[in-house]
């Protein structure tokens, strides 16, 4: 067989788009198969030493511009988007709580939302090889799941998240240290090097500089690269070429200014939530069923904030140390679905802002506010979101620098998520009123990008079968949070990672 | 008030004790005057190439924990506090305190326009040996542009005769030729200028061609009645030029403890680099908008920043972002792009109120709340924006003044955050040890004592 770096006139076994979460995993899965693979990230490639401990200088958010519309338009940049190698994987937050079954036949049990065609225990089993890989720290055990265990012990609490356990335990609320997706002792990673324990130093959306976080450039990619595969980065997909049966033969990107084409048997399409629909709709394809763009999804992530006597300096120590399941089915909200409440620790820029957008504040309350950063601390929420009509993302009739139509997302809160965001308001205020927390606010945010290239049984309804295969072209795959068939309350990195495995899997086992 | 620090750096066959006339001068500003290796007091260390001068220098730095210091450098200085410059600005270590450069006819980092015939006199005047009396004061007498008084003249010409001849050609035949003007690129950290009238080869026109282009922001002033030699010859209009120049770095001057911690090794390189870059001042040359554009902007941020309507340039910080930035990689879709929205944002509130800026405060703040609300029919058709639309635009507003606000290194020494100083770029990131309430660390409350 033969060996990186490919030639493009070269027939590839596969080529990846993307390598975040839903790319990197399945590329590595593919070429320890022995396939030949190769793998384009339209950004560049980092080494962990190099990320910026700086909110406006940190270089790995998607930052080609994005239209947002809608009642609740919701924010891009770094509030949800990567780019470079290890897509967003370099600045998540790390917190992977696991999916609740209960979220994945929300359908049957409540009528609303939608089913998703893969078992839970399916994706559990997934979910646990790639915890087993990467390496999660959590607690000895969690109060929701008996038979959970976490292979590192949980990093140190912030201070949010001691305030947190203080008001939930007034009010009876369970709280557990967080699963965190982060090394809290030193490891060996397979094919990298040493991952270092977790130092606490709360820039984790900034890139983790000491790889302790667990991120594709530091997992999954290296043990790709080990067995055979290539990974091109700056190479920005455009294309796709077709054999006489419709099927992609191969993939065209530009690179270093030139454009260039590799020839390829199939291709999975992992660039996220905003980035694959938007390819799709640019180029036409693999959208009978009209759903490409639809089923918008952005988690209701509202946040309360409050003054505390103490010195919290919330940046200290990783931010989402503290998790409570407790309201994933709350008995009095009046919604399908439920919410993960956590602790915060943001760091100066990302408060300020939310104050001005999300608290629609100025003036001299903002200002007081933002003096007292060292005494402010949050929790927060990661809410379910029913897919709707409205929300949906098409183009725009600007085009971007490559000729490509830039995604316009609307986005506005229906019912359920008003109901989500109110609940959560009630109950955070309360747990911070009995935390001892002082002029209480709440700040209006969502997050993450979920939906747009539905997963279903039905080719009219969705985009991709159950196994992520399009509808429409035959080699072509879909793996990241575009396929998920509902938001789930719990945050979607640990799940895509767990689905690339699974698509993986499907493809091998599809004989193609 | 903190006041910068002096650093003062001397030129061929001189020493430090050509700056005891500005020190003097300058009375109760803080002045360090070295002696480079080979000259002054140093005569016996010989030759130390440009490289070793400005590790030299960087390490005088760091060793006094200068945090808030201008380089001056004289001619051959002038190249040394250039590079060290160049260095600072590019987040080295320990030198975040390097606030401003002045070059007093400064070599600069290409190669010193040098006569060769004038070359090689110099270099022969040391075949013997050491420099002779004669050849001394044929050097000081073509570096004046009228003799010196006595005094001055005989210790300008010991000065000279007491180089080291190693140093003294290494500079000649080396030093001097050197192309450092690729390395030094262009640096942020604004300099003053300074030539003298009767300059030749490093006149103001050599200053404007050579070492101009290397800042960002150059000031340029001429000495008159000043050839080579202006510190001899000039002192009382140099210190002017130095106090005034001091004066224009004070709003970048941070809390000392502030800069102590960002000079040390908890800080990467990039971050201090990206730091430091947002203390530097930004000039409006080049930038689209007009004054009224501006004096509105700046009550904008009066309005949502009250209490730190000074921010150094934050109004400017603010333009650049929008008018030359790339974005945060978002906008509203009912927004025109980032510069027109602020264009037609201006242009409606100017024809909803008259003309905001006209205004006083209150009634300022009286407009701003109806616009938040979004609903208001009463603004509805006066300008290009819709309420809606108008709604939308006062939270890009909001949210980009803040947001270069809290980035700003002086917003962070005033909130009292160091979440910048969790990793150098050493084997092993610090981060924090502590993470609870009211546990902090030590080296966090030194930052404290020491501001």
């Amino acid at each position: 067989m033969s060996r990186a770096p490919y030639a493009t006139t070269e027939m590839v076994d596969a080529v990846v788009i993307g390598t975040g979460a839903g790319g990197a995993p399945l590329t590595a899965r593919l070429a320890e198969a022995g396939l030949s693979v190769v793998a384009l990230e339209a950004g560049r490639s980092f080494k962990p030493n190099e990320h910026v401990a700086d909110e406006l200088a940190a270089d790995i958010y998607w930052m080609e511009e994005r239209l947002s519309g809608g009642n609740d338009p919701t924010a891009f940049g770094s509030n949800n988007s990567g780019m470079g190698v290890g897509g967003s994987t370099l600045h998540w937050g790390a917190f992977c709580p696991r999916p609740d079954p209960r979220d994945l036949q929300l359908k049957t049990m409540t009528g609303q939302g939608a089913d998703w065609p893969v078992p839970h225990a399916e994706l559990i089993a997934y979910v646990k090889e790639v915890e087993a890989f990467t390496g999660v720290s959590g607690p000895a055990r969690y109060p929701w799941d008996d038979s959970r265990r976490y292979a590192y012990p949980p990093v140190p609490r912030n201070a949010s998240a001691e305030a947190m356990a203080r008001g939930c335990e007034a009010l009876g609320i369970t709280v557990a240290d967080a699963p965190a997706a982060l090394v809290s002792r030193d490891r060996e990673q397979p094919h990298w090097g040493q991952r270092q324990a977790c130092v606490n130093c709360g820039t984790c959306h900034q890139g983790c500089r000491n790889a302790a976080k667990t991120s594709m450039d530091t997992s999954y990619l290296p043990m790709a690269a080990a067995h055979g595969a290539e990974i091109r980065s700056q190479a920005r997909v455009m294309s796709f070429e077709f054999d006489q049966h419709g099927r992609i033969d191969g993939v065209v990107y530009h690179q270093g200014g030139q454009e260039h084409r590799q020839r390829c048997r199939a291709v999975f399409l992992c660039a996220g939530g905003v980035e694959s629909p938007r390819l799709l709709l640019n180029l036409g394809l693999a959208n009978s069923s009209g759903q490409v763009g639809r089923n918008f999804m952005a988690h209701v992530a509202t946040q309360v904030w409050g003054r505390f006597d103490d010195e919290m300096r919330m940046n200290r120590g990783y931010p989402s140390s503290l998790i409570s399941e407790d309201m994933m089915r709350p008995a009095d909200a009046d919604c399908v679905g439920g919410y993960l409440m956590q602790s915060l620790g943001v760091l100066p820029v990302n408060l300020a802002t939310g104050l001005a957008r999300g608290a629609g504040m100025w003036g001299t309350r903002l200002q007081s506010i933002l003096r007292n950063y060292n005494r402010m601390a949050g929790i927060g929420i990661n809410g379910d979101c029913l897919p709707h009509p409205d929300n949906r993302l098409t183009l725009s009739d600007e085009t971007d620098a490559f000729g490509h139509r830039k995604a316009r997302i609307d986005f506005s809160y229906h019912a359920n998520e008003r109901a989500i965001d109110q609940h959560s308001r009630r109950v955070m205020t309360a747990i911070w009123e009995a935390a001892g927390a002082q002029d209480i606010f709440a700040v209006d945010r969502s997050a993450h990008t979920i939906g747009t290239c539905r997963m279903g049984d039905n080719g009219d309804e969705a985009v991709v079968d159950a196994d992520g295969r399009s509808f429409d072209i035959a080699n072509l795959w879909i793996c990241d949070n575009s396929v998920f068939p509902s938001a789930l309350a719990a945050n979607p990195a640990l799940t895509i990672m767990a689905l690339s495995l699974r698509t993986a899997d499907r493809f091998l086992a599809s004989g193609r | 008030m903190i006041q910068p620090t002096f650093v003062f750096l001397h030129a061929l066959g001189s020493s430090k004790r050509e700056w005891e006339l500005v020190c003097r001068h300058l009375g109760s500003a803080p002045c360090m005057a070295l002696d480079l290796p080979g000259f002054g007091d140093r005569v016996d260390e010989g030759y130390a190439d440009v490289t070793a001068m400005a590790d030299d220098l960087a390490d005088t730095i760091r060793r006094n924990g200068l945090t808030a210091c201008i380089l001056v450098g004289h001619s051959m200085g002038g190249k040394i506090a250039t590079i060290v410059a160049a260095r600072a600005a590019a987040g080295e270590i320990g030198l975040a305190g390097v606030l401003g450069v002045a070059l007093v006819a400064a070599s600069p980092p290409s190669p010193e326009p040098m006569d060769e015939e004038r070359r090689a006199q110099m270099i022969g005047w040391v075949a013997g040996g050491s420099i002779g009396q004669d050849d001394a004061e044929t050097f000081v007498e073509a570096n004046t542009a009228s003799p010196l008084p006595p005094e001055l003249h005989d210790r300008a010409v010991a000065d000279v005769r007491r180089s080291s001849r190693e140093a003294w050609l290494g500079w000649l035949e080396r030093g001097s030729l050197e192309d450092w003007s690729g390395q030094v690129g262009q640096i942020s950290i604004p300099a003053l200028i300074v030539a003298g009238s009767e300059d030749g080869d490093l006149n103001e026109d050599a200053q404007r061609r050579l070492n101009a282009p290397h800042y960002r922001h150059a000031d340029i002033r001429v000495v008159d009645g000043a050839a080579h030699m202006i510190p001899y010859e000039q002192p009382e209009a140099l210190t002017r030029a130095l106090e005034n120049y001091a004066a224009s770095l004070a709003p970048s001057i941070l809390p000392s403890g502030f800069v102590h911690v960002l000079s040390s090794d908890r800080v990467s390189r990039r971050t201090r680099a990206a730091m430091l870059e947002r203390t530097r001042p930004v000039s409006d040359a080049g930038l689209p908008w007009s004054d009224a554009e501006r004096a509105t902007v700046q009550d904008l941020i009066a309005h949502i920043l009250p209490e730190d309507v000074s921010a150094p340039d934050l109004a400017q910080r603010v333009e650049v972002a929008i008018t030359q930035g790339s974005g945060d990689g978002w906008r509203f879709a009912d927004l025109p792009p980032d510069p027109e929205a602020w264009r037609q944002g201006l242009l409606t509130l100017d024809a909803l109120t008259g003309r905001f800026a006209a205004l006083d405060h209150g009634t300022q703040a009286d407009w701003l709340d109806r616009i938040a609300a979004g609903n208001d029919e009463a603004t509805a058709n006066a300008g290009p924006f819709s309420p809606e639309q108008m709604a939308l635009w006062f939270q890009d507003v909001r949210a980009e003044v803040v947001r270069q606000w809290a980035a700003l290194p002086s917003t962070m020494a005033a909130i009292g955050y160091d979440g910048f100083a969790v990793g150098g770029d050493g084997p092993r990131k610090q981060g924090y040890r502590r993470t609870g309430a009211n546990d902090v660390e030590a080296w966090q409350t030194v930052r404290e004592k020491i501001a």
